[in-house]
């Protein structure tokens, strides 16, 4: 069985082809593809016009990839929200037409429920699959939601941010350091080199749901940390590093980042981290669960992988291997083979919807 | 141009004025929130978009990542511009036709374009005075004022 999924909720065009429910024979990301030519010229990745052109030869590559020919395909997946409308509207309008001229079988694949199941899938393969109930944790540059999985794919909302996503904290405060945007992952690559416990950021207690996120008091206390130090030159010189070359190395941004602002990065990736394990062990206590699923972009945090393991939670921890943390559509794909087993397929009339809930 | 100037002392303080002022926003036009970082523009919005009765406050969260958020089956639209940094990646967004709508539309880091904004906006500027504390000034353009 094979399933062709298409992804294109936000920055990214992707298509893969998964087997059975396991195996990813093709994961294609357009922002990623080596042979941007393909389509003319480098990907800036943002809103429909650029889907639009990125989604004709990703999906080609991904069947070439998977030496998959359309009527190979049991069925084709794609992302119906939540999301921009007019991104989503590309890949599912895409995905459709595809089913149409073929007659196959379309499914409708929350974004969210997709990167649940780029652990489920990559676990089950690993011959040590999620066991329900499972609380997952889905965390990126857009989501920070907790979730209880329960046995069949039902879902429940337990917890959710607020105000900023913890990804979308840690672009914004690698920016305001002069490290540009998106940063999350060189804060990553520098926090290890700082003292984690130099600055101490405190979160408000807040009314309302406990399993609530909010991340946006801890990136205004290190803008008013930031401020309080006088650190403008140091910030200068790095936006002066970026606008020489578009993404220095890591040796090259510590030759320009003195100690005190890796011993700030480091608490702050240690505060967000604290922050988001204790909610998600809390959920994952409260409900029992049997499985703690971590995924999305920030999933490839590495100081989260390993304070993730390193925590007393009750039962495995698993994540998503880096390629299907960030935004793909095997993730898409797999998610659709339990709703292709229930034969629950899409009408070719279904509707991008941008708020979609994952219930 | 008409303009007016309220203080509020903490996030609650500044969420009931947002719910306040929407009371006297248009039902359709574009709002520019204008401010800083941790200013609290998403935490003026989320009044603003609770005062319309168009989600609960703890539905309204930061749009950086995701863009355009919609309330309230398009009658509220919570835009923010801040990972942008060219007209070209704009016009993919298709502000226009959001402009269009019978919604009211409030941008994050909108200002940043002047060029896609309508002349006839109300612009909100959010100052932090202190930790909490914070002035907001709300400015009526109106078309002949261009």
């Amino acid at each position: 069985m094979r399933i062709l999924g298409i992804e294109s909720s936000c920055d990214e065009t992707a298509a893969s082809v998964v087997e059975d429910g396991e195996t990813v024979l093709s994961s294609v990301v357009a922002s990623q593809m080596s042979t941007h030519g393909k389509y003319g010229g480098v990907v800036p990745e943002l809103a429909s016009r650029e889907h639009l052109r990125a989604i004709v030869p990703v999906v080609r590559e991904a069947l070439e990839q998977a030496g998959t020919r359309l009527q190979d395909l049991d069925a084709i997946a794609a992302t119906v929200g939540p999301g921009l409308v007019g991104s989503l509207l590309v890949g599912l309008t895409y995905a459709k037409s595809l089913c149409f001229a073929r007659g196959l079988p379309l499914i409708a694949v929350n974004h969210i429920e997709g990167h649940i199941h780029a652990v489920v899938m990559e676990s089950k393969r690993a011959g040590t699959p999620v066991e329900f109930p499972a609380m997952a944790l889905v965390v990126s540059g857009g989501h920070t939601h907790l979730f209880e999985v329960r046995e069949g794919f039902e879902y429940r909302l337990l917890g959710k941010t607020r105000d900023d996503a913890a990804g979308e904290a840690f672009d914004k405060v690698a920016k305001l350091l002069g490290f540009g945007y998106p940063g999350g992952p060189i804060i990553d690559r520098l926090a290890p080199h700082g003292d984690q416990s130099a600055v101490r950021f405190t979160f408000a207690k807040m009314k309302g749901n406990a399993l609530d996120f909010s991340f946006s008091g801890l990136k205004t206390a290190v803008l008013r940390w930031v401020e309080a130090q006088d650190m403008e030159s140091e910030i200068e010189t790095r936006r002066a590093v970026r606008r020489d070359k578009p993404a220095p190395s890591i040796e090259e941004w510590l030759a320009v980042t003195p100690q005190r602002t890796l011993d700030l990065l480091a608490s702050f990736q240690h505060a967000v981290i604290v922050e988001l394990l204790t909610r998600a062990r809390s959920a994952a206590e409260g409900m029992e669960a049997r499985t703690v699923i971590v995924s999305g972009g920030v999933a490839c945090n590495s100081g989260l992988r390993v304070a993730a393991t390193s925590a007393r939670f009750a039962c495995p921890v698993y994540f998503p291997s880096p390629g299907l943390s960030t935004d793909n559509a095997a993730m898409i794909a797999a998610a659709a083979f339990p709703k292709l087993a229930r034969r629950e397929f899409a009408s070719l009339d279904i509707a991008a919807e941008a708020n979609l809930t994952l219930t | 141009m008409t303009q007016q100037i309220h203080r509020t002392a903490s996030e609650a303080e500044t969420i009931a004025l947002g719910e306040q002022l929407a009371r006297d926003l248009p039902a359709r036009g574009v709002v520019l929130l204008i401010g800083n970082l941790g200013a609290g523009k998403t935490t003026l919005a989320k009044g603003i978009v609770h005062g319309l009765g168009a989600a609960p406050t703890d539905e309204v969260s930061s749009p950086t990542f995701t863009l355009i958020h919609e309330f309230g089956n398009g009658r509220v639209y919570h835009i923010d511009l801040y990972r942008l940094d060219e007209l070209r990646e704009l016009a993919t967004l298709g502000l226009d036709e959001i402009f269009d709508r019978d919604a009211l539309v409030l941008i994050e880091w909108g200002e940043r374009f002047p060029r896609i904004l309508p002349a006839e906006r109300t612009e909100i500027r959010i100052r932090a005075t202190g930790d909490d504390e914070r002035e907001i000034e709300v400015t009526r353009l109106f078309e002949q004022t261009k």
